[in-house]
């Protein structure tokens, strides 16, 4: 039974393409087939996060208009021969497509694959509406900062209004010292104001930069802790019950070792 | 006066203003730009269908139906009309046509039914109510709740919170955590209270024509 699922934010740059690029490549990394979706037209770039951009001929809309069928526009990954992309157009904008257009593709995707992951344009307009309008399920990004939280929260209204159910949440880019010292929410206060459940919690980790620079997602560098936290939330989404590490994992023992030298002076000096 | 040319009902399925069918249009209309003037803190943003009863209208009336809603902010989400030429009217304005409701629900006291609402009220989401209104949730920050008789919320409030928004001051407001940037009872409005959090529960209540927040143990409703 495949799943059509959406990723989506309300606020832009939280980390919604990377949620789509790094899960769509964990799930294959899992031997599922998955197609990733660009639903970000005129502004895409899931494909220069998977480092498929001089691989584009033909994209959604051309799709949707009938210039090409889906398979000549489906981009095969680097990596993985069941991951595909369908790219979004850039010289077009988001009314190109509307919603019937995004329900009649996500059911063509759903007759070849596994899963099936939308990336959302930001926003609560008709390129988000489109995002969701074929989406079984919802998964919303927020970063733990006040705006991000509150734009979070609109868009779990709009997404229950549309009958999606209950989406479910991915807490992006926590920086557990900053939360042990009070300066940044924590997971509990994020949950306590948005009140839906809890399926992923990535920490800040500045390998995204450079994988996005690269065009190599996170999952696939062992040695990435934002990467094993997608890998996580893949597994989560298959179905494998994986525990939320807590925020003394995700501190890690380099920051530990740092903690305890940081406090050693004062303590020495008394 | 105002109150036998017009009144309001309803809010699950919207909220409705049935308009008096008998007596003479000029009046009517007279009466629900007054009614709208003085409930404007429960009207403002709202979305309400129209019920006209057995009166036709043309187009003029119905213009100047429309421009009295508008200038008090109110979307016209439908009208209501046993009359075919009121219908074909508001049709023809691109105005939606509804059902009259099947059993007239007469003079039954709306305030006296409480709505019961069980979700998280989200940012961008108004919840209106002619009544009384509990909800079993949290009022998210950039919310608004509105009701023309008492509210009470299981649950924490953060959002705008309006109580006896058509002006009846004798309402209270009740909440296990209440940090509204903004809180109106009738006519009298409170802006959030400093930096500080509350998390026990209170009320709030208008005592000699200021709101007076108060620990839910010790306050007594007036």
């Amino acid at each position: 039974m495949s799943r059509v699922i959406t990723i989506t934010s309300g606020k832009g740059g939280v980390g919604k393409t990377t949620s789509t690029a790094n899960l769509g490549t964990a799930l294959a990394m899992q031997g599922a087939k998955v197609a990733v979706v660009d639903a970000d037209i005129g502004l895409r770039n899931l494909d220069v996060v998977m480092g498929l951009e001089n691989r584009i001929v033909y994209d959604l809309v051309d799709v949707v208009e009938g210039r090409c069928r889906l398979r000549q526009a489906l981009i095969k990954d680097k990596h993985f021969s069941d991951l595909y992309l369908l790219p979004a157009a850039q010289t077009r904008d988001k009314d190109a497509v509307g919603p019937d257009d995004m329900i009649a593709l996500a059911n063509q995707l759903r007759t070849e694959f596994d899963y099936v992951i939308i990336d959302s344009p930001a926003g609560i307009e008709g390129g988000f509406r489109n995002a969701i309008a074929g989406a079984d399920e919802v998964l919303i990004v927020t970063t733990p900062e006040v705006s991000a939280v509150r734009d979070a929260d609109r868009i779990i209204g709009l997404v229950e209004a549309a009958e999606k159910g209950s989406p479910q949440l991915i807490i992006n880019r926590i920086k557990p010292r900053m939360v042990n010292r009070g300066d940044m929410m924590s997971t509990e206060d994020v949950l306590q104001i948005l009140a839906i459940d809890l399926i992923g919690a990535i920490p800040d980790d500045e390998t995204i930069v450079t994988s996005t620079n690269r065009g190599e997602v996170a999952v696939l560098d062992r040695a990435s802790r934002a990467g094993r936290a997608f890998s996580d939330v893949a597994r989560r989404i298959a179905g494998e019950q994986v525990p939320m590490p807590t925020l003394e994992d995700e501190q890690g023992v380099f920051d530990r070792l740092f903690g305890m030298l940081a406090r050693r002076p004062r303590g020495s000096e008394r | 006066m105002a109150t036998n040319l017009l009144a309001i009902k309803g809010s699950r399925d919207g909220l409705r203003l049935v308009l008096d069918a008998a007596a003479p249009w000029d009046a009517v209309v007279q009466g629900l730009e007054a009614q709208l003037e003085r409930g404007s803190a429960f009207f403002h943003g709202a979305r309400i269908t129209v019920e006209l009863g057995e009166r036709d209208i043309g187009d003029d009336e119905l213009g100047q139906m429309l421009a009295v809603l508008r200038r008090h902010r109110i979307e016209a989400a439908g009208l209501a009309s046993r009359s075919r030429s009121s219908r074909d009217t508001a049709r023809s304005a691109g105005v939606a046509v509804r059902a009259m409701p099947r059993v007239p629900t007469g003079d039954r006291d709306d305030r006296n039914d409480a709505w019961l609402v069980r979700r998280t009220i989200r940012s961008g989401q108004v919840v209106r109510h002619h009544g009384n209104l509990t909800i079993v949730g949290d009022i998210n920050a950039g919310s608004e709740v509105v009701a023309s008789g008492s509210i009470i919320v299981w649950g924490r409030v953060r959002g705008v919170v309006h109580a006896g928004a058509l002006g009846d001051s004798s309402c209270f407001i009740g909440a296990l955590s209440l940090n509204p940037p903004r809180l109106g009872i009738g006519d009298v409005l409170s802006v959030a209270r400093g930096d500080r959090s509350r998390s026990h529960p209170e009320v709030a209540q208008v005592i000699d024509g200021a709101i007076v927040f108060g620990a839910w143990e010790t306050t007594r409703l007036r």
